[in-house]
């Protein structure tokens, strides 16, 4: 018993952290969600209230949950490609690895804010390097960030800038794939191309899977850079459904409503997360 | 050398190193020493000037606490994002929120009412004595009409920022026009606008002659207004404000909107002596009157005059949107009295010439006609003549202010919104000034039905 506690007392500064910022706050969040409350004043029963304007009553949650889809729809896909694809080339046996797989990983390092504020210039339509390029090969770059049409895909571009993290996992997982396989393949007369696709892929789908439900999870949580880089425009092209919550809770006081809003997030989250769950069973290969 | 004088070595550098980042981390994070402590009442004063402001807004201070023997205003920077009041605003809630505000807040967001209703700040008018609502009543109409929900003055106006045309003298003369005779419509200045415009070899922009941005600060103009004083209620679609819309797409269209976009993401932040008229990027710029004291610090040489925004067929002469600076008391100030005290003699309730001279050290406008008539500003004005336009724009009853609504942060949000779409043409102005009216009538009727009083 004495053991147990001296235990617990060890544990207890990452246990009372735990309550104190996340236990605590994610259990009160599902009752404030319940109420109308803007930080100040004792939070007022409202019942379902903020979740029917929510889903009724309220066009831009509609809109930013559709941007954060196509979005989702976009990066997370071409996430995959990149970082498997990067992974596949930096697997090769060639002198200096090590020194490519480390100028492809540093990317993802670099904080996010920093990276947000380089893009923006990058991707200026006037004076920025993309549309540099582009004019000396005789094509005029778009306005990028400033076009509602261009915005997200700029912002699915620059997702691609930090793939880094996520090739270094398809890294160790093709890594783990057994050379026996490769060879049994071989002697059967298979090319490059159909190791590819009967040895590498199936054998890394786990990988795969890890990497899409992280990314999933991820891209509806994306925040930072449509906060920095857009502010939700140009005309709500990049209102992501994070920064329509971060604005209901800071710039309109509405705590109770963003509690709603996670809320509602959460049960997506969760229940895309599920759905793709369900679904690795067809395309997911745990057995060597 | 042996095992264990390696060892011994490692160990006397891995102490080495412990106490080095110790000692470091101490001296980095160790409280600054304590203010000296004095007999006076002290108020705690949280404000956003940075840079070239910070010793100015000090300097007020300064003046504050030597003119005292009962307070003293210990001010605290909290900074910002550039243009806007985002961070500092989230602290300022915060500390609200934490029990612990400072005693007196400036505030740039223009949110009095919003959060007045939230019972973020205390009413001032309450500690106002006699004397003080009499020199406050003598204020002109733009400082009078700021800061107030339902019947109490919650933000005292320290500062209004009041829109002009500056423009260069020396591009005017270059495109054959002459500088001594500004446009008297803003049809015909917007024409002008495309005599003074430049483009290179390659058809984009290099140089904007005048191109109407921003929807609110032409509303004015064509006499149009977002706020119903009948009904209290916010109001957008109205033929007024529809004109105004019209005007500004219909001026964007003639350049092309992809050619404006492209030309203006090439240019400076704005601050201080980045500004993109001085520059010279842009020919004609309606712009806020502190940039005059700017222009005499970084282009001292710089060949410019001011014009009143002139108006359109039918529309308000001496017109303008006006922003404010607002000077609040958190509740739960713990001296409130002390926080007005400096307020009042800050915004010049007290002693309208002596405050005179520190809002000319902002570059700011004069908060009464006596304030304009002190020396300070005489003198002001003496030295830089093209601040008269904004002095008179200043007395003019033909500015509009931000609606004195709870709704009023997600009005301005909506209204950059609708802005956006009307310009990118996306929606006609009708469309937009439509749309933009059925979003905030929505959101009053949800703030209506979760129970907040409007």
């Amino acid at each position: 018993m004495r053991k147990n506690w001296i235990g617990y007392a060890f544990i207890s500064p990452w246990l009372l952290g735990f309550l104190i910022f996340a236990a605590i706050p994610f259990m009160t969040s599902i009752y404030l969600s319940f109420t109308r409350y803007n930080i100040i004043t004792p939070p007022h029963w409202v019942g379902l209230a903020n979740y029917h304007m929510l889903l009724t009553g309220d066009p831009q949650f509609w809109k930013s949950l559709g941007v954060t889809f196509r979005y989702a729809g976009a990066a997370v896909p071409l996430g995959i490609v990149a970082g498997v694809t990067l992974a596949l080339l930096l697997n090769l046996n060639i002198k200096g690895m090590a020194f490519y797989r480390t100028i492809f990983f540093l990317p993802s390092i670099v904080p996010t804010v920093a990276t947000s504020v380089v893009f923006m210039w990058i991707l200026n339509p006037q004076i920025g390097l993309v549309n540099r390029v582009l004019k000396m090969v005789g094509v005029d770059g778009p306005a990028w960030l400033q076009s509602s049409t261009w915005a997200p895909w700029s912002l699915v571009l620059m997702s691609l800038w930090g793939v880094g993290g996520s090739m270094v996992i398809y890294l160790a997982g093709l890594k783990d794939i057994p050379v026996h396989l490769y060879e049994a393949a071989m002697i059967d007369g298979a090319g490059p191309l159909q190791r590819l696709r009967h040895v590498t892929l199936p054998m890394l789908s786990p990988v795969i899977f890890f990497n899409a439900v992280m990314g999933i999870i991820g891209v509806f949580q994306y925040f930072t850079e449509a906060y920095i880089m857009t502010h939700g425009g140009p005309e709500d092209s990049t209102h992501f459904y994070a920064l329509y919550l971060f604005e209901r809770a800071w710039r309109y006081l509405d705590m109770g409503y963003a509690s709603a809003m996670a809320w509602v997030l959460f049960l997506l989250v969760m229940g895309v997360t599920g759905f793709m769950f369900w679904g690795q069973k067809k395309w997911v290969h745990y057995d060597g | 050398m042996t095992d264990n004088a390696n060892k011994l070595l490692r160990g006397v550098l891995a102490v080495a190193t412990v106490a080095a980042i110790a000692v470091l981390t101490i001296k980095v994070t160790a409280r600054p020493p304590d203010p000296p402590k004095h007999h006076r009442i002290p108020v705690r004063f949280w404000h956003m000037w940075t840079g070239e402001w910070t010793p100015v807004m000090n300097h007020v201070v300064a003046e504050f606490n030597a003119s005292q023997d009962k307070y003293e205003v210990i001010p605290l920077l909290v900074p910002s994002e550039s243009g806007s009041s985002n961070n500092a605003s989230s602290k300022f809630l915060l500390s609200v929120a934490g029990g612990d505000p400072p005693d007196c807040m400036a505030q740039w967001s223009q949110a009095m009412s919003a959060w007045a209703q939230d019972g973020i700040l205390s009413p001032i008018d309450p500690l106002m004595t006699p004397a003080d609502k009499a020199a406050y009543a003598k204020c002109y109409p733009v400082v009078r009409k700021n800061g107030w929900y339902k019947g109490h003055l919650y933000g005292l106006v320290t500062a209004f920022d009041v829109y002009a045309c500056y423009y260069r003298a020396d591009h005017f003369r270059q495109a054959g026009l002459d500088p001594e005779r500004f446009p008297s419509t803003l049809e015909d200045l917007i024409a002008d606008g495309r005599k003074l415009d430049k483009y290179d070899a390659g058809h984009s922009l290099v140089r904007m002659g005048y191109m109407p941005e921003t929807f609110t600060n032409y509303v004015p103009a064509y006499g149009g207004s977002f706020y119903d004083e009948s009904t209290g209620k916010i109001l957008v679609d109205t033929p007024a404000n529809l004109r105004a819309m019209s005007s500004l797409v219909k001026a964007r269209d003639v350049v092309g909107n992809d050619k404006v976009v492209r030309f203006e993401s090439g240019l400076n932040s704005g601050d201080a002596g980045n500004w993109p008229f001085i520059g010279g990027q842009v020919s004609v710029q309606l712009d806020g009157e502190w940039r005059v004291q700017q222009i005499a610090q970084f282009a001292p040489n710089l060949d410019y005059r001011i014009a009143p925004l002139p108006p359109p067929s039918g529309g308000k002469s001496l017109s303008s949107f006006s922003m404010v600076d607002y000077l609040t008391i958190p509740k739960g100030a713990k001296h409130p009295e002390g926080a007005w005290e400096f307020m009042k003699f800050w915004a010049g309730l007290s002693d309208p010439a002596r405050a005179a001279k520190y809002k000319v050290w902002f570059g700011w406008l004069p908060a009464s006609p006596e304030m304009a008539k002190a020396p300070a500003f005489q003198d002001f004005v003496h030295k830089y003549p093209q601040f008269r336009t904004f002095m008179d724009l200043a007395a003019s009853d033909n500015i509009e202010a931000t609606p004195p609504v709870p709704l009023q942060v997600y009005w301005a949000d909506r209204v950059q919104a609708a802005d956006d779409q009307a310009m990118h043409g996306t929606l006609t102005p009708k469309q937009a000034l439509d749309k933009l009216q059925q979003e905030l009538d929505r959101e009053a009727a949800r703030r209506k039905e979760l129970g907040y009083e409007e």
